[in-house]
């Protein structure tokens, strides 16, 4: 199985929202990482077959979406980021719909439904009202009407925003258990997250993949390059001004900093193992919040 | 299919808008229609009788009137009345006209007054209006003469200059006038001419409707469901058709409950009589050969043909377009701006177009001889009205399918 994105880009008056992206997707988790309005929620919209390129084209076996639809459909699951719920519908009612939209049979809708209620945890909530779900419980449904026909491409923008830690985990768990035979695209701000379950990372910058590297080998590029300090808080200003501190901890009347840089900051610098959070921060400091 | 259209139809009915705008607007028709019976008051000799007593008063009065319209009837009718403004003490002056008082009034006229109107009525000139004064000097030594005056009337109205009709369309009329039954048959149509003069005020069952179904595709836009149910393998397929399936049904389902709770008191109170009695009944040059409750059916299937349209430009729009707010901002001018606009004839493109937007379009008009010709065929304005309807829902139909299928989520 083979999504291919061809030269995909998507314009909104001069703006280029995504530009030029390339790539071929095979089964895996892809994490999907980017400041905010980078591209990312373009790119899957596009993906996803609700938002048409301006140029470039999308494959998938080969073969055009646009040309495939039904036949392409068939094979997605989609939670886009703050997307609605029909409030009068229970969750057991909009997965049954959610399972007629997708061409499952009765049957077959009944047991994926209460397959995927058990799975995310909602089987104590299914015959409630959507309109009486928290936040988080919705994001759990979402889930599950994304994973609903056993999509072999699984697109999940943001699906782990505005959750607290423990319902975050859970849902990570969730995804991780999905099968590994389908192609996951994964768009989140919490890069632990993607660090846990991604095989791969793609960094978006400005509408473009500034990394599409494996997960084992993505920090590669700043092996050697981050460094932790123990100095004086009144220092910190300094530091910060001149290098490119990614993280900050007090330890007694000392600050421990992490910096990405090329050369050891100080001296006494001690070189430390980079992290995904290190690149993330190193390519993106600076910008607009992260995402 | 039948499941999609199940849940589709289902997301409509469920809302608490739907239910409380349905019932609204139930009521209000409810109330316009009932109004009549409210209001209705007829008289006897000493008193005013109102509403269902005074129904039930006039309805009683036409056991002697549901009568078959002969010449010799006819004449027979006017020639008592002329033996009756024989005697002076029968005759009163107001100083413009003579007529029957007393007596004379209240035992020969009062009774059957509708008749001798739509009689007298007969042998005016197109656009005089007489009254019975005509009655009391007519020659009847030849019979009434009636159905004489009437084919001479109605070549009159046709020959009018201001009317415009071509030849085709005054041999189409004519064509249509022969096939009126004569002799007349007269009686009670009451409930049935209420109804045919009142089907306006079911343009509020339209605007319910379409208050209704204005979020069908909008509502997924607001909402933000869009983005899932386009991804999914029928949402720019199937269900696009289950929706439009399921707005049907909605709102001829609503339509019809509108149709029963206005018609059914009206018809409960007045009753069915006169459902097969001529229109002509109503007025000799009414030009349809259509009986009272042929003409509200007619009538009925064209205001569903229009519920149609209203409702496929309705969903159209709500493809289109990002709110059912906006929805609403366009069709509510469409569907009430002819409201305050006028006719002033019955040709040329603004009437012949007024005479097709749909709240003209809810009025029978039955007796205005409005007729559309495209080349050498003549349409009156019933079948214009289910030609054009027809071919706005079927035109409008693919549009919004591919309004809903290439929506930009998020654009």
């Amino acid at each position: 199985m083979k999504l291919q994105l061809q030269h995909l880009s998507k314009s909104y008056g001069p703006k280029r929202s995504v530009n030029n992206i390339s790539a071929t997707l095979t089964p895996g988790v892809y994490g999907l990482l980017g400041a905010n309005g980078a591209g990312k929620t373009t790119l899957m919209r596009m993906i996803c077959g609700v938002l048409t390129p301006t140029s470039g084209q999308i494959l998938f076996n080969g073969k055009p979406i646009d040309v495939l639809g039904e036949r392409y459909y068939a094979h997605l699951g989609y939670m886009p980021q703050d997307f609605g719920f029909y409030s009068d519908f229970t969750a057991r009612e909009f997965l049954f719909y959610m399972a007629a939209i997708k061409g499952l049979g009765k049957k077959e809708a009944i047991r994926r439904t209460e397959r995927l209620l058990a799975m995310v945890n909602l089987q104590d909530m299914a015959d409630k009202k959507i309109r009486s779900y928290s936040g988080g419980m919705k994001q759990r449904l979402g889930i599950a009407q994304a994973e609903l026909n056993n999509p072999a491409i699984l697109i999940l923008d943001e699906p782990t925003a505005g959750l607290d830690p423990k319902e975050r985990i859970r849902l990570r768990n969730v995804i991780s258990g999905f099968s590994r035979e389908k192609i996951i695209i994964l768009s989140t701000h919490i890069v632990s997250d993607v660090s846990y379950i991604a095989d791969t990372i793609l960094m978006m910058k400005q509408g473009r993949f500034l990394i599409q590297e494996p997960m084992a080998t993505v920090t590669d590029t700043i092996n050697g390059k981050v460094w932790e300090i123990l100095t004086d808080e009144h220092q910190v200003t300094e530091y910060t001004r001149h290098f490119q501190v990614v993280n900050l901890r007090h330890e007694g009347d000392q600050v421990r900093l992490r910096i990405v840089h090329e050369t050891p900051p100080t001296p006494d610098a001690r070189s430390s193992a980079p992290n995904l959070e290190d690149l993330f921060l190193y390519h993106f400091n600076g910008e607009e919040q992260a995402l | 299919m039948k499941t999609l259209v199940r849940y589709e139809f289902q997301k409509i009915l469920r809302k608490k808008s739907t239910l409380i705008i349905l019932a609204v607007s139930l009521l209000v028709t409810a109330f316009f229609y009932i109004l009549p019976i409210l209001q209705y008051q007829t008289y006897d000799r000493e008193e005013v009788i109102r509403g269902l007593a005074g129904i039930a008063f006039d309805r009683a009065r036409y056991d002697q009137l549901s009568v078959v319209l002969t010449d010799d009837y006819i004449c027979e009718a006017f020639r008592q009345y002329q033996e009756l403004f024989e005697n002076p003490d029968n005759i009163g002056y107001d100083g413009n006209d003579s007529f029957l008082i007393g007596d004379a009034y209240w035992n020969f006229v009062a009774p059957r007054e509708n008749l001798l109107y739509m009689l007298a009525a007969n042998y005016d000139a197109p656009g005089e209006i007489t009254g019975l004064n005509r009655l009391p000097h007519m020659d009847l030594e030849a019979g009434a003469g009636f159905y004489q005056a009437r084919e001479e009337k109605i070549s009159l109205l046709l020959d009018t200059p201001s009317r415009q009709l071509s030849q085709a369309q005054k041999s189409y009329w004519q064509n249509l006038n022969s096939q009126v039954d004569i002799p007349l048959s007269y009686g009670y149509y009451k409930g049935w001419e209420i109804i045919l003069e009142s089907f306006e005020l079911l343009m509020f069952a339209l605007l319910a409707v379409s208050i209704v179904l204005a979020p069908v595709f909008a509502g997924e836009y607001q909402a933000g469901t869009d983005a899932v149910i386009l991804s999914a393998r029928y949402g720019k397929t199937r269900l696009v058709t289950a929706k439009i399936l399921a707005s049907f049904l909605f709102g001829l389902t609503a339509f019809t409950l509108h149709i029963l709770a206005a018609f059914g008191p009206l018809l409960l109170t007045f009753g069915t009589d006169g459902w097969n009695l001529p229109l002509q009944a109503a007025g000799t040059t009414i030009p349809y050969p259509f009986t009272f409750m042929q003409a509200v059916l007619i009538n009925l299937g064209i205001l569903y043909l229009v519920l149609l349209a209203v409702i496929s430009l309705t969903l159209l729009l709500s493809a289109r377009m990002k709110s059912p707010y906006t929805v609403l901002m366009v069709l509510v001018p469409v569907l009430f701006l002819p409201m305050f606009l006028s006719p002033n004839g019955t040709t040329g493109l603004y009437n012949l177009t007024l005479f097709l937007l749909p709240y003209r379009a809810s009025m029978p008009e039955i007796g205005k001889y409005i007729s559309y010709q495209l080349g050498g065929l003549v349409f009156d304005v019933l079948s214009m009205r289910a030609i054009v309807y027809t071919l706005v829902t079927v035109c409008l139909l693919p549009l919004i399918r591919t309004g809903f299928r290439k929506h930009q989520v998020g654009a």
